[in-house]
């Protein structure tokens, strides 16, 4: 009897097991064609020169030692370190007062602060670039009612690419963070005022130590996803140097069809990724000494 | 216990204390002195009130008027961090990511204990709730009980004037909770601290307290002793919460008489007559539920008396203790 029993049991787990791999197969096999390969025929790609045989460090000499690309780069992680650090601090800050605010105005904000997300990218840019440009609407308005001239100056400049990434992505940080700051149960705030605890210190000492994964992943996820920009740089940048590598890839690819520059740009942009994604993975996998059971 | 107090100043006032919430719940014109050393347990089904009562105490709420102090001086307007008492929650509200040594050494840091004697003061009261040994665990290593022992510890090492509990073991399993309360009532004797304790559960009620405030839908029914409130039920809220009661109806009014105050008999000359419907033997007594009428009475019996007598059986039952609701305080 135990051996029908054990050979039962053996037959439904790989039964099981044959489902899950089923399920999984259709994914993992449109991953394989449609990631895995052309990241690899890339890589392999920048390696080579058009015309030429064999591999060569060419390509990625030129944007390393080229001044107007190697210009590209440091622009490129200029603008995404400086939008990742302002947009959490600004939603730190937004999440911070939509969890422990109960007022009106913060459930307002509450319910608001989400919409940007359910514009589409474009959309949203045009928006803004009709209201900040210099003959935009902040401009008529300040003619029409004060009298004054005056000129944003958000257009074709650095100032203005930050402005439109951080209304793209404070909301989106917002919402990871509020996530995890819904988390923290207010008996755990409430018990750290009850032994003496100031609102700072409560800050410092409980909130921050209980959020700050989730902190940190939002911001390398706002890293991750501006690196790769390119609809808000090239509609606010234009062609203005020096310019992000989204923009330096569509030149390389559209523009000159440079195939080998372009894979060896998608590289480049691809390892100022995965500094990021080293961090998401270290702060995600590391399991601090609180959280083992 | 009023007639020792009268001449003891009380440790803990509220005064004439209202606290409404926007949608009109809330306790109005509380009026609550608690003495020195005392354990006193605000009891009620949820919603009563209780809670809010505590929080207004501990200054997680604001209240609306009138006044509580402690020794004589005004809290009302302090922020909890500023008050001198110590809450221990419901739910085992350790920092997660301090070890329990940080736990408890929070307080005491914001406090600027130095370091030797605070050190000896959490290796005390570690002895003393039975955690020696933990220090450098996490809560999430912690059973249940073990965090609330570590919670109770945290407070009581800020040396609170008053200590707060709200239901801090009514999320514990049922033996752990009457451990729990047996060490809560040597603590409180050994350090003689003011103790207001929150429960739902008037078993533990009273088992630890010295008095007991019975609340309904913000309002105190009762203020007592465990055998005061047992005993004497002043209002038919009471008789019904605490403890178990079987209601008759009578012209006048409502006759409550406790399970364990009836006896049965043959013959015809108790007070009430029926027939028995079931026998349940409950460990050292029984349970009868007896028919009589349209009522169904309940009589907690010894189980040496339970002999001979059988389902279907007719019974006389006789009562030595009884309550009685006239009609216009019955709602």
């Amino acid at each position: 009897m135990s051996d029908i029993l054990q050979n039962h049991a053996k037959r439904k787990k790989r039964n099981q097991l044959l489902s899950a791999y089923a399920l999984v197969l259709p994914a993992f096999i449109v991953v394989l064609l449609i990631v895995a390969y052309p990241i690899v025929n890339s890589v392999i790609r920048s390696f080579t020169v058009r015309g030429q045989e064999g591999f060569t460090l060419a390509n990625y000499v030129y944007f390393f030692t080229e001044p107007r690309e190697l210009a590209n780069i440091l622009y490129t992680l200029f603008v995404v370190v400086v939008t990742s650090v302002l947009s959490t601090v600004f939603a730190y800050a937004l999440a911070l007062y939509l969890r422990f605010v109960k007022s009106r105005v913060s459930l307002l904000i509450g319910r608001l602060y989400l919409i940007p997300r359910f514009i589409p990218g474009m959309v949203a840019i045009y928006a803004v670039i009709v209201t900040i440009r210099d003959t935009g609407v902040i401009s008529r308005l300040a003619l029409l009612l004060f009298g004054v001239e005056f000129q944003p100056a958000l257009m074709f400049n650095t100032a203005g690419l930050l402005t439109m990434n951080l209304w793209f992505n404070i909301p989106f940080s917002a919402m990871l963070i509020s996530a995890a700051l819904a988390g923290i149960p207010d008996s755990m705030i409430e018990s750290a005022r009850d032994v003496g605890a100031g609102r700072l210190c409560v800050f410092r000492t409980m909130i921050v130590p209980m959020s700050i994964k989730d902190v940190m992943v939002a911001a390398t996820f706002v890293f991750m996803g501006n690196v790769g920009g390119f609809t808000t740089p090239y509609l606010i940048m234009g062609s203005v140097q020096p310019k992000m590598l989204g923009i330096s890839l569509f030149d390389q690819f559209a523009k000159y069809a440079d195939m080998e520059r372009a894979a060896a740009v998608s590289v480049i942009m691809f390892l100022i990724c995965s500094v990021s994604a080293v961090v998401y993975i270290y702060s995600n996998l590391k399991e601090r000494a609180w959280e083992k059971q | 216990m009023a007639e020792i107090t009268t001449n003891i100043k009380p440790k803990l006032r509220i005064i004439d204390m209202t606290k409404r919430y926007k949608n009109g719940d809330g306790v109005e014109h509380i009026n609550l002195d608690v003495y020195p050393g005392e354990l006193v347990t605000m009891l009620g089904p949820s919603g009563c009130g209780k809670t809010t009562i505590l929080r207004t105490i501990g200054g997680f709420l604001d209240i609306d008027d009138g006044d509580i102090t402690i020794d004589g001086q005004s809290i009302a307007l302090l922020s909890p961090e500023k008050r001198p008492t110590a809450m221990v929650f419901q739910s085992y509200n350790l920092w997660p990511h301090m070890s329990i040594y940080e736990n408890l050494a929070f307080g005491m840091k914001l406090r600027k204990v130095p370091k030797e004697q605070m050190n000896q003061q959490i290796l005390e009261m570690l002895k003393m709730v039975g955690m020696i040994g933990s220090e450098k665990k996490f809560p999430s290593q912690l059973s249940g009980g073990q965090q609330q022992r570590i919670a109770i510890a945290r407070s009581l090492l800020l040396k609170p004037e008053v200590l707060l509990l709200d239901e801090p073991f009514s999320a514990l399993d049922a033996k752990i909770r009457v451990q729990m309360r047996e060490e809560l009532i040597r603590i409180q004797q050994e350090l003689g601290i003011t103790v207001v304790f929150v429960t739902h559960d008037q078993e533990e009620a009273m088992a630890i307290s010295h008095r007991i405030v019975v609340m309904n839908k913000g309002v105190f029914e009762q203020v007592g002793t465990p055998i005061e409130i047992y005993d004497h039920p002043v209002t038919r809220f009471v008789a019904d919460f605490i403890g178990e009661m079987n209601f008759m109806e009578t012209p006048d009014g409502i006759r409550a008489v406790r399970p364990e105050s009836l006896s049965l008999s043959r013959g015809s000359q108790g007070d009430l007559h029926g027939h028995i419907r079931t026998i349940m033997v409950l460990g050292h007594y029984a349970e009868v539920n007896v028919q009589c009428g349209d009522a169904v009475i309940k009589c907690n019996v010894q189980r040496d008396q339970m002999a001979g007598w059988a389902v279907g059986d007719e019974v006389s039952l006789s009562y030595t203790k009884e309550q009685f609701f006239a009609t216009e305080t019955v709602e």
